[in-house]
């Protein structure tokens, strides 16, 4: 188990207008599944490339156990990466494949035959060892590069969008298969995605990165419930974004006043901008909520299976509503409304 | 369907006339000549004396062993080094722009230069009258050009190894640089995340990547430089003779009888040739049936 600091870390390309890594700082503790999430060319790989090594960064620091990793070669920093596309090596065979690591530090062929079928009987491939990549399927060759990668203890894996290149079944499939192996483990691991329901499933916390720069690092809860800003909002699937003004113990906004219980009240500046998710929006064709109840109109009714998605217009603002199909209230397009925002499940943010 | 086919046999029918006219047609003329079959002088019986007294008649043996072997000396080595200095020139520059533009656009102008051009241009440099043996003699390393090692018309064959190596490995860095971009380094990044040092990610990595492409490229460049006539015949001396040049004697001598004989001895170099290639299928043939 191993503990990771990226100190000020910062990366340019001379083909980029700006660094592709900027000033990231990041305390990933032992034993921790972390996601580094973010659009395509965001920086993620980039910051992977440089805890391996393969990449030198600009100038800042990347320590593991107390140690600056910068002037240690790639292959000899304990850091093994999984690539995107698997790479396993085509002329050798899954035991070889598995077996690299250890035949590159000159372990007994014996105890490498020993470990590389306790590992393959981790990733639950026990009979394929003689088998060539190209007669593996997708998932089994992902799992034989996790096989790969483990072999070796490494102190911290990496993770390249491990679960990209794979159908929805065999994503299910393999999400399940490293959360199990890594919390067996407790090998500290950060995995790289663009997909923020992955992130979600998989990660302890999250580490959303835009245009190079770390937005926020917290737990996939807190990016639904209590965002740093309105960008990890909205990648995270908020819609709902209401101008407000800090006023004495409430909020004021163009729909009216909102009463907030939120814990971050007092770090508030006095333009702010409240967000509150599709899901926790009640409405009523009565006006049954004592407090943040506003009157609307019903612009458009769209059901979705197990849940309906209401558009509601409150004075020139528009809301969205998701509530379960289920027991629903008949609420049809051009109703009026009331729009009730629970103070608890309002969260506000700084412009 | 019938139509359909028909139609394909008709516009394969003047290409294959051609092929088999030319190629296979002088190919049969040819072994028919190997067995003494000569209309033209009166002789009309079929034998294998051509080929014996190519091999084992004391007048030729002696010249075709020697000449066997230096063709199987001049082939394996040029192409074995000249796939090397590639091999080795592709991973240097691989990875630098300005040193690969430069070393593309050098060797790309190497591949159409006939290989007369680049024989006459060992002996420049590299004979005893040569660029290097005048150099050598005037900054003191050697007393006089006359000092300067037998490079060219040697017995060993040194210089038509050195221009096949000049032009061949023209050949190989093509190809290899090829391979080389297309692989990416995503395999030695990997390999090197696991621990693999330098020289294990280019011996367990590298190579094995590259192999396939090289192997087949040195059966090419091999099966060229056996059968090559003009190089050996400028760079190389009269005792002992590489087989193309041996055979090429045989044609120019004015006793048409021998001509038995200098066919005899092209077709063994392409039977020699042919077994290489075969060898070289089935090795893949294995390879494919075993992955």
């Amino acid at each position: 188990m191993s503990k990771l600091n990226i100190k000020n870390l910062i990366k340019s390309f001379p083909s980029m207008d700006r660094p592709a890594v900027n000033n990231v700082n990041l305390d990933i503790e032992s034993g921790e599944l972390v996601a580094f999430l973010g659009p395509s060319g965001c920086g993620k790989t980039t910051i992977l490339k440089m805890i391996t090594g393969l990449f030198q960064p600009d100038s800042g620091d990347i320590i593991l156990d107390e140690q600056s990793l910068l002037k240690i070669p790639t292959e000899k920093r304990g850091v093994v990466m999984v690539f995107q596309n698997y790479l396993l090596f085509p002329y050798m065979n899954v035991n070889e494949n598995v077996g690299f690591a250890l035949k590159m530090k000159g372990v007994d062929k014996n105890i490498i035959d020993q470990k590389v079928k306790e590992m393959l009987e981790l990733v639950k491939l026990p009979d394929i060892g003689l088998r060539k990549p190209k007669q593996l399927s997708g998932g089994q060759q992902q799992r034989v590069a996790l096989a790969r990668a483990l072999i070796s203890n490494p102190r911290i894996l990496l993770l390249d969008e491990p679960l990209s290149n794979l159908d929805a079944h065999l994503r299910d499939e393999m999400r399940d298969l490293i959360v199990t192996i890594q919390q067996k483990l407790k090998v500290t691991t950060i995995f790289v995605t663009h997909d923020q329901e992955e992130a979600v499933l998989l990660a302890d916390k999250i580490a959303l990165i835009f245009d190079g720069e770390l937005q926020n690092f917290t737990s996939p809860k807190n990016y639904y419930e209590k965002p740093k800003n309105i960008k990890a909002a909205k990648f995270f699937g908020g819609v709902n974004f209401i101008n407000a003004k800090k006023h004495n113990d409430k909020l004021s906004t163009n729909i009216g006043t909102v009463h907030y219980k939120g814990e971050n009240y007092t770090d508030l500046n006095e333009d702010n901008i409240i967000t509150i998710r599709p899901e926790n929006i009640k409405l009523s064709k009565n006006n049954d909520f004592n407090d943040n109840s506003f009157k609307g109109l019903i612009k458009s009714v769209i059901f979705s299976g197990t849940h309906t998605r209401y558009k509601i217009i409150v004075k020139d603002l528009e809301l969205e509503c998701s509530l379960q199909s289920v027991g629903l209230q008949d609420i049809k397009t051009d109703d009026t409304i009331y729009v009730h925002l629970p103070s608890d499940k309002i969260w506000a943010m700084n412009e | 369907m019938g139509g359909e086919r028909l139609k394909i046999i008709l516009s394969l029918t003047p290409p294959l006339l051609i092929i088999f006219t030319l190629f296979f047609g002088g190919i049969f003329y040819g072994f028919l000549q190997s067995l003494g079959y000569q209309p033209a002088i009166g002789k009309y019986e079929i034998n294998f004396s051509a080929y014996y007294n190519v091999m084992f008649s004391e007048r030729y043996a002696k010249l075709f062993w020697t000449g066997l072997g230096l063709n199987l000396w001049v082939s394996f080595a040029s192409t074995f080094l000249a796939a090397v200095f590639a091999l080795f020139g592709a991973l240097a520059i691989r990875k630098t722009f300005f040193a690969k533009t430069i070393c593309n656009f050098i060797y790309s102008l190497n591949l159409p230069m006939p290989h007369l051009v680049v024989a006459v241009g060992i002996i420049f440099v590299f004979s005893q009258s040569g660029l290097l043996a005048r150099l050598a003699s005037q900054i003191g390393l050697i007393g006089s050009p006359g000092d300067f090692p037998v490079l060219v018309k040697d017995k060993y064959g040194l210089g038509i190894i050195l221009a096949y190596i000049w032009k061949e490995a023209a050949f190989f860095f093509i190809i290899l640089m090829s391979v080389l971009q297309s692989l990416g380094e995503n395999f030695e990044e990997l390999a090197q995340s696991l621990g693999a040092n330098r020289w294990q990610r280019f011996r367990y990595v590298i190579l094995p990547l590259v192999m396939p492409n090289l192997f087949s490229a040195s059966i090419i460049v091999f099966a060229f430089s056996f059968g090559a006539y003009e190089v050996p015949a400028l760079l190389g001396v009269i005792y002992p003779q590489m087989l193309p040049v041996m055979a090429f004697e045989f044609f120019l001598n004015p006793d048409l009888n021998a001509r038995s004989e200098g066919m005899a001895l092209s077709i063994i170099i392409a039977i020699i040739v042919m077994i290489l290639v075969v060898f070289y299928f089935w090795l893949t043939q294995a390879k494919i049936r075993k992955d």
